[in-house]
């Protein structure tokens, strides 16, 4: 057998081939990605769910005759699918664009990843409804079966197929956005929209075609997929978050670049197979690290001008929503009283998940910092506090503090790496630095894979507190949650608090003042992790478990959308909204698959109607009152 | 003055950026075949009258008829294709484009536009730079270039904001030329100044913004006249 560097040629090959199958993938699937993040400014997270749609539409044209029995329909066969299924898909887009994403276009970024996030749960929430998780297999077209032996290797016809057929579709792609007429209305209308429609150009019709191709893009990529992948619904969540740092690596508003690297990271992580299996995973996202410390603008990208300040919160200083003193007393009382009147543990549950939204929305309310990686600080604590309870049996107060301490080096890592970007791009790093930690635990031994930490002992707080006892451990979670909460409240009325505050508004003016505000920042970054930490540190001893669910994306989504739906950048809007969020997702425990489906649409109905969220729009109200009180 | 009625007349139009109101019940008309000028200082509005004519001011109120037809409160597609054409301050090059692609990109909207080689005979220059991206030109080969992008187009109403704003004086000269070209081809040019003198060679008639409204106006005939009334306007 041929040898190269103690590897067996056929092996290398083999994962070369699969690299450079899953790169091409990677390419269309971000090329579609890029182009719509380059002219709509959204970070279309439903991609994932469309590439399953185009898998599906195959799948469910070619077993017609079996779903709809008695009908006499024929089997639609591959060739025909990939002629029907992407315009399909394309139609969808545009479906989806009309009714959902333009109306984010004008607002600040979080609300469209929030939109598209559920949108996408929606979509593979109901897939998997209906067909359950498992995969459905479709065959390898009749004319495209077979291989030839390359003498080295073994290639099946279908793959080269699909080799050839992804880089046509890839550089026909770059040559009509760059070379052509049609692509020129695109470009110009990327740098400046407003102007375009000026000259008459149907703008908002053109955004709805650009989202509806580049959509179509993954519903193609999806037909193709389906002989090689197994069609299931949550084949396009595998991959979005890969897809996000091939367009963060190649760079922004590059399509060239979208292509080559998305190659580029498949044949990557193919050989990362071949040498360091365990490292496979998390390898794009480690590139992308890298990339972004040497080259913040991607391999290919251009700089991008910085977007202006976005004033999400529309708090008054004055308002009596905001008076920490008075709060800090009502919660008090509030918290004494909660273990009498609901579950403890449910409670305790709320106030970890406040806690954990109220430092979110320090970085994200106060400092105008869209992270969409939290849960990595939330996480990472949880599993070195269940660790250190469980292996190295450190008391209560030591582990905790063990995992505060990583999620804040953590914290401090992915803030200077992520603070070189603005914007939805701050996002996307954070996301993709959020995954390596995710990955991280998928295979590291001591965190137990799937079944993550369980059994981690309470024990007794400074050798006292006994804390098995559930109203012992809620008081000391309560006196936790109500001291970070008084330090939160006292930061933001801090000198630091302000200057957090004017780079939210308006970074350029604040930094025109002599203000460094990447320091600023990053401290915010790292006080917010550090925060995080502790609320997941006492959730892995409160719930005596560390688990994946912890470092899920979906964690991130969920403290996003608690913040959101309480009212960004508001004192007591995390709040509300952890209550909100928990309270909806017990309710919806019996519900079983269909969770993820109302969830999804809670997010969506969530950006469509209660944008302020419930402090935000109780804060509108009492503004109005004072003004006209003021009037008079 | 003709007895027709005016091509563009702009009623009590009023304009605001967020909260804050730049538009104070703007009112001129402009007839067919004229080149008339907006004067102001910095900040009196003039900009925004013709953004908020095109269609690119979200929030307003008033009237703008074109032809007799009401179009506050269209798209500016929309009013783009009923032949008005905007020259943004600017200039609104862009930067991913070539030449030749800017010079194409906005759409002919009606017949009688020129053709290339009449919009390369008004601006030589831009032959030279046929292939190069938007953002390698100078400044004044810009500003030809926005103009010669709205030229193609068949529109006969032009609206030019600020076309001499920081360029060389030989270059103003020239693009004084075009300008006076246009109008004896028969185009009306609805012009943002402040620079008079350069204004003043080439307009029909003159307003004067300040605070968002039209304090005075002028024909050209008037100028010699009323030189110091003008001066102290613009006096900053």
């Amino acid at each position: 057998m041929m040898e190269l560097l103690g590897i067996s040629a056929p092996l290398l090959f083999g994962q070369l081939l699969i690299g450079l199958i899953n790169g091409l993938f990677y390419a269309m699937m971000s090329l579609g990605v890029a182009i719509i993040f380059g002219m709509l400014r959204i970070g279309n997270f439903v991609h994932g769910a469309m590439y399953m749609l185009g898998a599906y539409g195959a799948w469910f044209l070619a077993n017609l005759p079996t779903i709809f029995p008695g009908l006499g329909l024929p089997a639609v066969n591959y060739w025909w699918a990939l002629l029907l299924v992407p315009p399909m898909v394309a139609l969808v887009g545009a479906a989806t664009e009309r009714v959902f994403i333009r109306r984010v276009y004008d607002l600040e970024h979080a609300y469209g990843l929030l939109l598209t996030v559920g949108l996408g749960m929606v979509l593979e929430g109901g897939f998997n409804v209906h067909f359950s998780a498992a995969g459905q297999q479709y065959g390898v077209p009749e004319a495209l079966k077979g291989g030839v032996n390359l003498g080295f290797m073994f290639m099946p016809i279908y793959r080269l197929w699909v080799i050839v057929a992804a880089l046509v579709v890839c550089l026909a792609t770059w040559y009509v956005v760059e070379r052509t007429r049609l692509g020129a209305y695109l470009r110009a209308a990327t740098e400046n929209p407003d102007l375009v429609r000026a000259f008459g150009i149907n703008v908002p019709r053109m955004l709805m075609f650009t989202y509806a191709f580049g959509v179509g893009l993954a519903g193609l990529a999806g037909v193709m997929a389906a002989p090689i992948y197994q069609v299931s619904p949550y084949m396009g969540q595998s991959i979005i978050v890969t897809i996000f740092a091939v367009v963060v690596i190649g760079g922004m508003g590059s399509i060239f670049g979208a292509i080559v690297s998305g190659i580029m990271m498949g044949v990557i992580e193919g050989l990362t197979k071949v040498f360091w299996p365990e490292a496979a995973s998390t390898v794009i996202f480690v590139i992308m690290a890298i990339v972004l410390v040497v080259r913040p603008a991607g391999l290919f990208g251009k700089d991008t001008v910085s977007h202006s300040g976005n004033d999400i919160s529309n708090v008054r200083r004055e308002s009596i929503l905001e008076n920490g003193q008075l709060w800090l007393i009502v919660l008090t009382g509030v918290g004494v009283v909660m273990p009498f009147v609901i579950y403890p543990v449910f409670a305790m549950k709320i106030l970890c998940f406040a806690l954990f939204a109220s430092a979110y929305n320090l970085v994200f309310g106060y400092g105008g910092l869209l992270v969409f990686g939290h849960a990595a600080f939330f996480g990472s604590s949880a599993y070195v506090a269940a660790h250190a309870a469980a292996v190295w049996g450190l008391p209560p107060e030591l582990s905790i503090l063990a995992g505060v301490a990583v999620a804040t080096a953590i914290g401090a890592l992915f803030g200077w790496l992520a603070i070189r970007r603005q914007g939805l791009y701050f996002a996307m790093i954070t996301l993709a630095l959020a995954q390596i930690v995710y990955f991280y635990a998928v295979t590291s031994s001591w965190t137990h894979g799937e079944d993550g930490i369980q059994s981690v002992p309470r024990g007794k707080l400074f050798g006292l507190i006994d804390l098995n006892d559930t109203m012992n451990m809620y008081f000391v979670v309560l006196v936790v949650f109500l001291a970070a909460f008084a330090f939160i409240t006292r930061m933001v009325r801090s000198p630091f608090g302000q200057v957090l505050k004017s780079v939210r508004e308006n970074e350029p003016r604040s930094i025109s003042l002599g203000y460094s505000t990447d320091r600023y920042k990053l401290l915010a970054f790292t006080l917010s992790a550090m925060l995080a930490g502790l609320a997941g540190g006492m959730k892995a001893i409160v719930f005596q478990i560390a688990s994946l669910a912890d470092l899920n994306f979906m964690t991130s989504a969920d403290v996003l959308l608690m913040t959101l739906i309480g009212g960004v950048g508001t004192l007591l809007g995390p709040i509300v909204g952890a209550v909100l969020v928990v309270t909806m997702q017990r309710e919806l425990a019996p519900l079983g698959a269909w969770v993820v489906v109302v969830q999804g649409g809670a997010f969506v109905l969530c950006v469509l109607f209660l944008r302020k969220g419930v402090i935000g729009a109780f804060e509108d109200f009492l503004a109005r009152r004072a003004n006209r009180a003021r009037d008079k | 003055m003709t007895d027709k009625p005016p091509i563009l007349q702009v009623t009590d139009l009023r304009g605001w950026y967020g909260e804050s109101q730049a538009l104070h019940g703007m009112g001129f008309v402009v007839n067919e075949g004229e080149v008339v000028t907006l004067l102001g200082r910095n900040g009196a509005g003039k900009t925004t009258t013709l953004r908020a004519i095109i269609g690119l001011l979200r929030r307003k109120t008033g009237s703008v008829t074109f032809h007799g037809q009401e179009i506050l409160g269209l798209p500016a597609e929309t009013i783009a294709r009923r032949g008005l054409a905007y020259c943004p301050e600017e200039r609104g090059i862009f930067a991913s484009l070539t030449v030749e692609e800017n010079l194409f990109l906005p759409p002919v909207i009606a017949p009688g536009g020129m053709d290339v080689d009449a919009i390369l005979t008004l601006f030589p220059n831009l032959r030279e730079r046929w292939t190069s991206p938007g953002t390698k030109l100078s400044g004044g080969e810009q500003q030809m270039l926005a103009i010669a992008r709205i030229l193609r187009t068949g529109s006969r109403f032009l609206l030019l904001d600020e076309p001499t704003e920081g360029l060389a004086p030989v270059i103003i000269k020239q693009i004084g030329m075009v300008i006076r070209a246009l109008k004896e081809r028969g185009y009306t040019v609805l012009l943002v100044e402040q620079n008079f003198r350069f204004a003043a060679k080439l307009a029909d008639r003159h307003y004067v913004v300040e605070h968002g409204q039209v304090i005075d106006s002028f024909t050209a005939a008037d100028v010699t006249t009323k030189l110091d009334r003008i001066q102290t306007y613009l006096k900053a």
